[in-house]
Parts: structure tokens; sequence; C-alpha cells
């Protein structure tokens, strides 16, 4: 029961437990960044912490002690890119951007340092909750309680943009924020079930995308910016097209009520989507087809974050190919590693 | 083992409709170990006295307890560095005149109590001169402030709230003036829970459990079904405060918590940030009235609601009703299939479903937690912020401070506040009760 999952021709593919990390921190995990190297992870604990991903077994590299007092909900990296910089939000309401560099004396050990801290009183007003930073690194883009975003120029640490989605502060909890890899579009999804589209460039709403109805978790565009994913209490997972704002499709399975989904992502080439939700299960979907091809159901308790690891030209260790590989976590405050089966 | 229990025990408790001779087997509820005010109140009213004759500036020292809110001084909590305050007669403004008044009159007030034995509440003081006190919030916060500058309880100065709190069970409370309330009356009311110091003694009879309830209508639910004597667990007690936990109910609970160290004691909260302020509230006493003594119960354990209660409720109840589809989480060829169809039609009715208020949920949809949960308001993620940082502030955690940093973070990551309604099985949460406490009070011994 440990690895092997329910898959049957012609419409699947087998992910096989590449290896899972007990007890990687004291508390639940809620949110997983990964770079081409790490993966960064935050829980309930104050500490962050950054498991190698280039090795078999995953060892631990770096553990960030005291980064939130009140335990991290959100770290996020820039997706596709290079995995320098990293955000982090508090319980507590604070930000946290990260760097890493080499470690003085020894330029060959990568550590990740405190950059820049946002304090809860210097966040821009509302309480933040979700962030993602932007492929290039150089903007954090945050939602706060009373539904806005506020984009951030991390290096010239000042606020950039906000984009409000109700009357002045008045919107409804933005729970979900994503950036577009070309840097063009911001993405947000609120507990009302709405889901808003932003053009960065025009500095104002693009989209407003309806079909979910229930509060939204997760938005995730895909890597040639072309679609957008949204998830949440529905347990659907609704995708959009970019280029005129019209709801394309449905990724579902049938079940009456199926339980919330928390955490979306694309793969690198944007043909498969992952999905992890409460009752445990972390799903990939093939996009195109509109089907799951895999279900992984070795916890029945809640996945908080589920992520494809960046697929690399060569094999990221010995023994362990360069297959395509994804992580889950949650309640259960391990790391579970999955890789495709090759070979067939 | 819990039922045969309770049925050899509950039809002889049925018989007694006439009191048994409660006094023989009653545990003595001890007096309170500190002595009235009486001498620091009559030291001032002297003060004040010789102030007069002598012709100089009347005072009376006071200072204000922290604020609930100003958590910052935790640590550095006491008072040795604050500055001794004082309210001054004829004072420098007509306000400061006045506080002397309303400051003076329960301090009188206070002193007539003391030397007749007898109690006054906080309300009655407050209608001895509505004019002059202008709210009852106002003598409040004054009852509370001179006790703590006198450095003493406020029941240390006869004063004491207003019966708040009820309770239901098979015991008896046999009072100071003689009388007896038996707890076990029928009906959902409960008894007017007396303030402890005019409590003489206490007959637990058969009970082996305490149960606070946050909800006045849970506790009128319970007490009218007789949960406390049908109960799987034994026989037990019901208390409810009717929401924030008051200190007469705080201190009976912390007096019988040591009367009874056999009793075991739980408390059931809303799942939300204010039901875990509570919780923490009746365990570990409040920062306004930490001066008070007697009113922690830190044995006292958190029932529920968590988070697991609710979403295993969900899953339960979806497993029992989803015959349609339990075959299609096995099956990846079918569950393909018709994921395929429902590409083409979901967008449709997920449409049609929308319902324009987030609150209205279809009464039609199966019972289960989109139908008892509600969002957290920007104000309850405030207060789990607040709650957290408590939790937090006293150091390392131990097992129960990481339970309730881990509620209150799903909470948050899930954006939800239950109810009882949540667990409950269409208003009766008895069987929920149950589980609960016989499988807790197993454990426990």
């Amino acid at each position: 029961m440990s690895g092997w999952l329910l898959s049957k021709p012609p419409f699947s593919k087998q992910y096989l437990t590449a290896h899972t990390v007990d007890e990687a921190h004291p508390a639940e995990i809620f949110s997983l960044a990964p770079t081409p190297t790490t993966l960064l992870s935050a829980s309930g604990s104050s500490a962050l912490r950054v498991h190698s991903i280039t090795d078999a077994t995953f060892p631990l590299q770096q553990t960030i002690p005291d980064a939130h007092k009140l335990g991290c909900h959100h770290v996020c990296t820039a997706r596709g890119g290079a995995g320098t910089v990293a955000a982090s939000v508090g319980f507590g309401g604070e930000i946290k951007v990260w760097a890493c560099g080499g470690k003085p004396g020894a330029e060959d050990v990568k550590e990740w340092q405190l950059q820049w801290e946002l304090p809860p009183s210097k966040t821009g007003g509302g309480d933040v909750w979700a962030v993602a930073l932007s492929a290039d690194e150089g903007y954090l883009a945050c939602t706060t309680s009373d539904g806005r975003i506020h984009v951030w120029d991390i290096n010239g640490r000042e606020k950039i943009q906000t984009y409000e989605t109700g009357a002045r502060g008045g919107g409804s909890f933005a729970m979900a924020v994503d950036l577009s890899r070309d840097g063009r579009l911001t993405a947000s999804g609120h507990e009302s079930g709405g889901v808003y589209v932003f053009n960065n460039d025009a500095g104002r709403m693009v989209y407003s995308l309806s079909g979910l109805a229930k509060p939204v978790r997760t938005v995730a565009f895909s890597p040639g910016c072309k679609r957008l994913a949204a998830a949440g209490n529905a347990g659907v997972i609704a995708i959009y097209d970019m280029e005129h704002g019209e709801h394309v499709g449905n990724l579902t399975t049938p079940s009456s009520r199926p339980a919330w989904i928390t955490s979306l992502d694309w793969n690198d080439t944007g043909e498969y989507l992952l999905s992890g939700s409460l009752d445990g299960k972390v799903k990939v979907w093939d996009v195109a087809r509109g089907v799951c091809v895999a279900t992984h159901s070795e916890t029945d308790t809640a996945l908080w974050s589920v992520r494809w690891l960046p697929k690399t030209e060569r094999a990221l260790g010995p023994g362990m190919g360069k297959s395509e590989m994804f992580c889950a976590a949650g309640a259960s405050r391990s790391l579970a590693f999955y890789r495709e089966a090759t070979g067939s | 083992m819990d039922a045969t229990q309770s049925s050899d025990v509950h039809p002889r408790r049925q018989h007694h409709s006439v009191l048994p001779d409660v006094s023989s087997e009653a545990v003595q509820v001890p007096p309170g170990t500190r002595t009235p005010a009486i001498s620091q109140i009559e030291a001032l009213l002297e003060s004040i006295v010789d102030a007069i004759y002598t012709g100089d500036e009347l005072v009376i020292p006071y200072r204000s307890v922290r604020s609930p809110n100003n958590g910052a001084n935790s640590q550095s909590q006491h008072e040795e560095n604050r500055p001794l305050d004082v309210v001054r007669f004829p004072g420098r403004t007509i306000q400061e005149a006045k506080k002397f008044e309303a400051l003076f009159r329960i301090i009188e007030m206070s002193h007539e109590v003391l030397l007749s034995g007898n109690l006054i509440t906080k309300r009655n003081i407050y209608y001895q001169n509505p004019d002059l006190f202008r709210s009852q919030g106002a003598v409040d916060d004054m009852v509370d402030n001179i006790a703590f500058t006198l450095g003493v309880g406020r029941e240390d100065l006869g004063i004491v709230a207003a019966a708040k709190g009820l309770i239901s069970g098979p015991i008896d409370l046999i009072l100071r003036d003689g009388s007896i309330h038996s707890c076990d009356v029928t009906g959902d009311t409960g008894t007017l829970l007396p303030s402890i110091s005019s409590i003489q003694k206490i007959n637990f009879r058969a009970t082996r459990w305490v149960l606070v309830i946050e909800k006045e209508a849970t506790f009128r639910t319970l007490a009218a079904s007789q949960y406390s004597t049908t109960s799987k667990a034994g026989h037990g007690i019901l208390i409810t405060a009717k929401g924030f936990p008051d200190l007469t109910t705080r201190r009976f609970l912390s007096v019988i918590s040591t009367l009874r160290p056999q009793l075991d004691l739980f408390v059931l909260v809303d799942f939300d940030p204010h039901g875990v302020a509570i919780m923490r509230t009746y365990r570990y006493g409040s920062r306004r009235l930490e001066h008070e003594e007697n009113a922690t119960v830190p044995r006292l354990r958190w029932l529920g609601i968590a988070s697991d209660d609710i979403f295993n409720e969900t899953t339960h109840r979806h497993e029992t009703s989803g015959i349609d589809n339990s075959q299609a989480s096995q099956d990846t060829a079918s569950q393909e299939t018709a994921s395929q169809a429902s590409m083409a039609n979901s967008f449709d009715s997920s449409q049609s479903k929308r319902p324009t208020k987030r609150a209205k949920i279809s009464r039609a949809q199966a019972r289960g937690p989109s139908e008892s949960i509600l969002p957290l308001t920007q104000h309850d993620r405030r207060k789990a912020v607040d709650v957290m940082k408590e939790v937090s502030g006293v150091g390392a955690l131990n097992n129960d401070g990481a339970q309730q940093m881990r509620e209150l973070q799903r909470m948050l990551m899930l954006n939800i506040k239950a109810e009882i309604q949540a667990v409950d099985n269409y208003g009766d949460s008895s069987e929920w009760l149950d589980a609960k406490l016989s499988k807790l009070i197993d454990l426990g011994h």
C-alpha cells in the first residue's frame, strides 16, 4: 500500500513513493516552495526548513529558526525562477523575504538569509495572507483578509500597486494569489468564490471569473500563461482561458461532496496539474483530456500543499533518474516525495 | 461497563423525589482562606476622616487593573513598578470629584455589608445610585480596581456579581443559611449557581464528571434531556456561565476541582477563537482578574469542538450517505469516464446553484459542514491571532499549548468556525458526548 497507485491504461500514469521524510516539522506543514535544488517548507512551528532535493534521501540542509513566532502559513519561491529568493508569511501577519547566497568563507555552501522584513504594521493595511513571487524574483504579490492584493518591488522595497476587489477595504478575503511567469498577470482567489485577474502593465482588473461559488483556496497560472486553474471548497478544478477570460472546463471526479482542494500546481510542460485536498488525496490531472490520471491516498489526514519539483535535464542524484517528481505535505507533518515510474 | 453502571444508579435516583439525608455524605466546603478586607476598608475610611479633620485633601488610592489587551507586559506584570495612582477630592476636575464620590459610596457599602456579614451584588450597588455611577460597567470596573488596589479579591469586599451561572445534575448544594439546593430539577432551566462563599457543603452523590458548556442553549437542551443522569459515561454535572465565564462560576469549578479530585472536568466550547479564549479563561484565569484567587481550573480538559470532530463527522456522513458514488473512488476507469462527462455540464450546474449570498446555503443539501460552519470574520481572524500570542507568550509549548496552537492555526487555514450543530445529530448531541466522555474518562483512569 505504500507507493502503488490506482492506475489503468490508457489514461493513467504511474507515480511511486520515492521517499518520505517523517516528522519533517514538529507541527503541521502548511506550505511548500521548491527551488531547482531544494524544497522549503513552512509549518505551525516557528522554524522554516530546507531539504535538499538532489539526494535520494532528501536530507535536511538548513533550519531557519524563529522565522515566524506564531508559525508560518505561506512560503513561496518564483515558479520557474532561479530559486534565490523566497518569501514567507507568518500567522502574526509579518512578511519575510529571504535570499539564498554563498556562506561567507564557504561560497559553495548556499544558505538562506533574511533580506527584508515587513512587520504587520507595514504591510499596507489588512491582514496579509497568501504570497506569490514573480518569475524574475523582483516582485512580491500578497493578499489581504479584506480582499486586496498588494504588489511590492523587492529591490526598491516599496509598494508599487494595490488591486482592490471590493469597495475600499471591503472585499472578500483573498485566500490565494499567483503571478504569471511572463509577469503580465496577477490572479487572486477569494472566500466568496470569486476569481479575479489583473493586468500588471495596465494596473487594473481584466477578468472577473465565475464558476466556483465556494471559497477559492488556490489559483495557478499555467507555465505558458494561457490558462488559469482555480480550486477550493467546491472540490472541482476550474480551468480558465487567459486570452478571453472564459471558463473552458472543470476537472472533477464524481462524488456527491468532493473534499476541499487546498493546493494546485502545474508541471513544467503545462500538461499536468497536481492537486491536494483535505481528505489526504493527491491527484495528477491530464489537463488536455480533462481526466485524473493518478491518485495517491497514503494518508487520510489533510494535505495543505502539493508541489512539482522543477524538472531537470540530468538526474537529480545518483539512482534518482530524471523522471518528474512531486511532493505532498500537510497534517501528517512529513514530506512525501513521489516520482514518475519510468521504463514502461 | 458504563451502561450497567448508569442503569443501576439511575432508577434509584429517580425515586428520590424526597431529598435523601444529604448532610451525612456531603463534602464540607472550606470557608475562604482569606479574611474579609474589613481592616483595609476601615483604615481607608479612617484616613479620609482624618483628612477632613486636618483639612487635607481627601485621597483614595486607586489603580486600574491591566486592560485585557495590553499583552506586552505579561512578563513584567508586577505592580511594584506601576505608580500608585490616587483619586482626590475635591480634585482637579469635576470628573475626579464625581469619581471620588462614586468610589467612596462603593467603599461605604462594602463596609456596611462586611459588618453585617452579608453580600451585595454589583448590580445592587449600581441601582443604589444610577445617576452617580452612570453605568453598570463603571461599577464593575471600580469594584475590581478597588479590590486590585487593596490587594484583595472582590468577595473579600463583600461584593459579588449577580448569579449568572446555571447548574444541572444530581448534586445538592447546602448553603450556609441552611437551605438546600438540589440541582436535579426536571426541565431545561437548571439552578442558578450561588456564590461559593455561600455554600457550606456539597453532596456529590454518584457524579463522576462535570461538563462546562459555553452556550446556554446547548446546556438547556442537555438539561431537558436529563443528560446528567442518562449519559453512558455515568452521572455528571452540567454547568454553563452563559457565554463568557464569570468569577462565580470559575470559583465554583475551582473549589469542586480541589474538593473532589476524582471528578473528571471537561469544557465544551465552539470551534472559534472566542471558544478557545473561553476555554483558556476557565483553565488559566483571565488577565483582568488575575488578582483574584482560586479562579482557575488547570485540570479542566478541552472536550471540543475540535477540527477533527468537524471533519471526521463530515467523512462519516459522506460515507454513509453517498451510496451512489461509493464505488467511484475505487474504480479509476469509471471515474475518468464520468469526469469527462462532468467537464461538459458542471459549469452550468455550478452556475445555477450559485447562491446570491454565501450564507444562504440550500437546505436541500445533505447536512454537513457547509450548513453548520461559517467563515471567520476579520474580527475572528484577529482574535485568533491574539489568542495565539497569549498561548505562545508563556514560553515553550507543552502538549496543551501545542494543541491550542494547532486548532487556532487550522481555524485560520480553513477560515471556518463551527458550533455544536456541526457534530450533533439533528439537535441531539448526546451520542457525540457519550462517545467523547466515555473515551476520555476511561483513558484518564
